[in-house]
């Protein structure tokens, strides 16, 4: 399956096991620059969430607070009526972080796959890290804008390709 | 099928009327205890930006709590050694000016009046100097009550700046308890609902309690420049009735003119007095709220009456100053409630 580039972990560098919440929270890339004390600060804002098998964690066009970052278990991220598979995330992964910046609907569906663990990060937990450990906040902030920047670069050359594949087929049709 | 969703409909609707309808009950009943709780979040509310600020600069809640509470220990000991002797002796000189013989003059001046012209009404349907003097009494006496009766001296030294040091020491973590046990298919909800209830609110309960402190001070300020006694009471009196909109500023200018003309003061300094509130509520207005109060939380001048009346009822004078915040408090709570079921399709 070809994977998404908005929904898929395209920063995954390999498959994890289950490891404590400080690795897990260290592999993902806008906590990156955090340190070790920085990161102990965050572990006491995130909210650990459990899910049963097939389990809703959100549905398609509600408004989205925040990310999750999967810290066992599998996630299915889904969209359309028929619910057609986007990609599917593990150990380590994350999603749903523009909504970190942009109070949007969401784009597709996430359903737990298997009894699932995940630590949520929300909009009102990054502005309040801004406003009470700004050092912190922007840190995460500037990976965020620098995910964010990537996904854009990635999606523009998506775009770019399928214009020339339109193009050579409209070349091929008037021919 | 659409029966079905019918049948569900009216049977969520007799559940969320009968939970109302308990809760409703429950709240009416321990309404005294409920009072203490209101009163100690707010607080609690209201400083803990100031918690935050601290724990921003490295140090834990805990000691941002300490250094908050030590503060306000100072302000209060300050407020004990200095204010409040000269208090009571305020509302004991009330009382018996309002009997002395210059005030008994200008009741008899204002009776014959009102007699005259409205022949149908008797000197003894006015009698509004014994009508003020039980009222002054009544106040008096009960301030006497809540300083000399042990269960209020335990409610207001003991128990709200215990659940208050609680409540700053301990909020975030209350609340993250709290949203962890909402079902994961309400938690997004409920934490956005949070969020911008705690935005529009904080601004809102934060702003009215400024807005109090300043028109407090600046009422206290000008009272004793203008050599008004009970310059203390009436700076008091006007700051907490400006929480009550419309009503509140001019209950506190009456009153201080209630004062100068029964301690037989001049047209000059009821002029003057007028003058001084004509100016704090001009600042108020024009630089104050604009200021401190957030726009987010407008309500209806007909709300706010009913709110205020209503609060009266229920949990008396300190109901009613608490009455404009809460309710303010229910309208966000709501508004943000409805909009967010809605997004969420709950309903």
């Amino acid at each position: 399956m070809q994977e998404n580039t908005l929904w898929s972990n395209i920063f995954r560098n390999q498959r994890q096991k289950e490891k404590s919440i400080e690795t897990v929270l260290k592999q993902v890339p806008i906590f990156k620059d955090l340190s070790s004390r920085e990161i102990k600060a965050l572990e006491r804002i995130l909210h650990r969430r459990t899910y049963r098998d097939g389990e809703i964690i959100f549905n398609e066009n509600e408004p989205g607070v925040g990310m999750y970052i999967i810290e066992n278990g599998k996630v299915f991220i889904k969209s359309g009526k028929n619910e057609k598979v986007l990609a599917v995330l593990s150990n380590g992964d994350f999603f749903g972080e523009m909504a970190l910046l942009l109070e949007s609907p969401r784009t597709a569906s996430a359903v737990a796959n298997g009894p699932l663990k995940m630590l949520g990060f929300f909009q009102p937990d990054l502005f309040h890290l801004l406003e009470t450990r700004p050092q912190t906040g922007n840190k995460i902030l500037r990976r965020l804008a620098q995910m964010i920047a990537e996904r854009l670069r990635q999606t523009t050359i998506e775009n770019s390709e399928l214009k020339n594949k339109i193009s050579r087929y409209e070349a091929q049709r008037d021919e | 099928m659409s029966n079905d969703t019918t049948v569900s409909r009216i049977f969520k609707l007799i559940v969320l009327l009968l939970v109302l309808v308990v809760t409703g009950w429950l709240l009416v009943s321990i309404s005294s205890t409920l009072t203490i709780l209101i009163i100690a979040a707010l607080i609690a509310y209201i400083l803990d930006p100031l918690a935050s600020f601290f724990v921003a600069r490295g140090l834990s809640r805990m000691q941002a709590t300490i250094i908050i509470f030590i503060a306000i220990a100072a302000i209060v000991a300050g407020f004990f050694a200095f204010l409040l002797p000269p208090f009571i002796n305020e509302l004991k000189t009330i009382e018996t000016g309002i009997a002395s013989g210059s005030s008994n003059q200008f009741f008899n001046d204002i009776e014959t009046w009102i007699t005259d012209k409205i022949p149908i009404i008797t000197k003894e349907n006015l009698d509004f100097q014994n009508r003020l003097l039980e009222m002054a009494r009544n106040m008096s006496s009960s301030v006497f009550s809540i300083v000399g009766s042990m269960v209020s001296i335990v409610t207001t030294l003991v128990i709200i700046p215990f659940a208050v040091f609680f409540l700053l020491k301990d909020g975030p973590h209350m609340k993250k308890a709290l949203v962890s046990m909402v079902p994961n298919r309400y938690f997004e909800m409920v934490l956005n609902l949070i969020y911008k209830t705690d935005l529009q609110l904080g601004g809102y309960l934060r702003g009215q309690f400024f807005d109090a402190l300043i028109i407090g001070i600046l009422s206290t300020i000008a009272m004793w420049i203008l050599g008004v006694p009970y310059f203390i009471l009436i700076g008091l009196f006007a700051g907490l009735a400006n929480m009550i909109p419309y009503v509140g500023p001019l209950t506190g200018a009456i009153a201080a003119i209630l004062v100068v003309v029964l301690n037989g003061g001049g047209g000059n300094l009821l002029l003057f007095v007028a003058l001084a509130f004509i100016i704090i509520q001009l600042l108020d207005n024009v630089l104050v709220q604009p200021l401190v109060v957030a726009k987010s939380v407008d309500l209806h001048p007909l709300i706010i009456i009913f709110a205020v009346i209503i609060g009266g009822q229920f949990f008396g004078i300190l109901g009613m100053l608490l009455a404009v915040p809460v309710t303010g408090m229910i309208k966000v709570l709501f508004g943000e409630l409805y909009s967010s079921t809605h997004s969420y399709n709950i309903f």
